[in-house]
């Protein structure tokens, strides 16, 4: 069971990977000069919900957000009942890094900032609730609006800097250790995984970073 | 040299146990941490009360038996060594030195800072040997072992079971021990007949006795004696996806 749980971490925690490239890639049309952006990115949206090998590949997303939470809380669930009393002096920073010890409180700071995220569009603009989504000239549903005018509140430009953070640690942690899991020992593969993983974690801060900044000063 | 030692007391494993605090000012900076810690309980003897309990046996480092977390380090505040190899000359004068046993439910304290790690033999019970006829030894090439390979078996056979890597774990896992007692036979031809079974077998039994989930935090591979690698785990893992994937 062990194994067996902790390679669907690694497996779903990858698949995650790849759609945070694909999410980073599609949204860094926000930077584009606002004429082209508005119907690139509107166009964009559509083709996204309307392509049915996305809608297949988001089923597999959905589907890994929720087991890579739920196998999360079983296997520190075990975790826990293996641990003895606790230390009454532990400094387990001498030994390793504060984000390997913290991987579930980072997960779970990026599942608040995921429920965050997808009342702000998801729900909207895919689910039909709240106010009704506006259509752009070319009778597409103007998400290019939604997101303009989301961004042009402060604190929602805060919040979507700040859960990057965990979220880019998480993958530092989390990219390199999933390949492990999953079996790769070599030990020059393992350090040319980490670098990748680190790297990927510095595009991922930097890109999603970006792109709130960037759209509530283009829209002061 | 003064320092007060905090140590952990701990009468049997149904007691609750509680800290004792012992100011010692009789040690000197060349003594090791262990012979400070008979000096302390000879001074307990002498004043008719209990001595405390510790693990050793080699004092040289190649045991294994010694190993108690000191000041929030498995075997002190340096990497890769053993509680014996540990010299009081690292602690500051007058200093606190918090002494207390390694903590995990599958190592449960005896006494004081003795801890039970009879669930490491049941895991090498499990898997962790060859089978073959014993008797004279067998022509030595025979079978032939390349150098790197040879050296590389030598690496993880250096294992000495002290279980730090454990304690220092924020799972308690054993996953370190574990992959380095299934490696060092799979990677040979004497063990590759059975590697299967043996990966199978081995972390089956790692899950019975209660150690946890590996994170590869890396901190076991810090506070290991022996420097076993943590691509040992990864090596682990890959052989038991391979025989879980293609057994029978």
């Amino acid at each position: 069971m062990l194994f067996v749980r902790k390679n669907i971490m690694a497996f779903t925690g990858l698949f995650l990977c790849i759609f945070l490239v694909v999410h980073l890639g599609g949204n860094l049309i926000l930077l584009l000069p606002s004429e082209t952006a508005h119907g690139l990115y509107n166009s964009y949206s559509a083709k996204l919900g309307g392509n049915i090998f996305i809608r297949v590949v988001s089923i597999f997303l959905y589907l890994s957000i929720l087991l890579h939470t739920v196998y999360a809380a079983l296997i520190t669930s075990k975790n826990n009942k293996s641990k003895g009393k606790k230390y009454l002096v532990n400094h387990t920073i001498e030994s390793s890094s504060w984000t390997s010890q913290n991987m579930g409180l980072l997960g779970f700071s990026i599942l608040i900032f995921i429920l965050i995220h997808l009342s702000n569009f998801w729900w909207r603009v895919k689910l039909g609730y709240g106010e009704i989504v506006p259509l752009d000239s070319n009778g597409l549903k103007d998400v290019y609006l939604i997101t303009t005018e989301l961004f042009k509140n402060p604190y929602y430009v805060f919040i979507y800097v700040i859960f990057i953070i965990p979220l880019s640690m998480h993958i530092k942690h989390g990219f390199s250790s999933a390949f492990k899991t999953l079996g790769l020992y070599n030990l020059n593969y393992i350090r040319k995984v980490s670098i990748i993983g680190n790297m990927f974690s510095i595009i991922i801060l930097i890109g999603f970073s970006v792109i709130p900044v960037a759209v509530y000063l283009r829209g002061l | 040299m003064r320092v007060t030692f905090k140590i952990w007391r701990q009468e049997s494993n149904s007691d609750d146990g509680r800290f004792v605090e012992y100011e010692v000012d009789n040690i000197s900076e060349e003594m090791s941490f262990l012979e400070a810690l008979d000096s302390l309980n000879e001074s307990l003897v002498q004043q008719g009360k209990g001595v405390i309990a510790f693990d050793h046996d080699c004092r040289e480092g190649i045991c294994g038996q010694c190993g108690v977390f000191i000041n929030g380090r498995a075997n002190g505040p340096h990497s890769n060594t053993t509680t014996c190899q540990l010299h009081m000359r690292s602690f500051k004068e007058g200093e606190v030195i918090v002494v207390e046993p390694w903590r995990a439910k599958a190592f449960p304290v005896i006494k004081d800072l003795v801890v039970d790690r009879s669930s490491f033999d049941r895991i090498i019970q499990s898997g962790g040997f060859i089978t073959a006829k014993t008797g004279t030894a067998p022509e030595a090439n025979s079978i032939l072992v390349g150098k790197d390979i040879a050296d590389s078996a030598m690496d993880m056979a250096a294992c000495i079971g002290c279980g730090a890597c454990v304690a220092t774990c924020k799972n308690s896992s054993a996953a370190l021990f574990t992959s380095a007692k299934i490696n060092h036979l799979n990677i040979l031809p004497q063990g590759k007949t059975e590697s299967s079974k043996r990966v199978l077998e081995m972390t089956e039994r790692m899950e019975l006795e209660d150690f946890g989930h590996c994170s590869f935090t890396g901190a076991c591979e810090i506070e290991c004696p022996e420097n076993i690698s943590i691509s040992n785990i990864a090596k682990m893992n890959f052989d038991l996806l391979k025989a879980k994937l293609f057994k029978g």
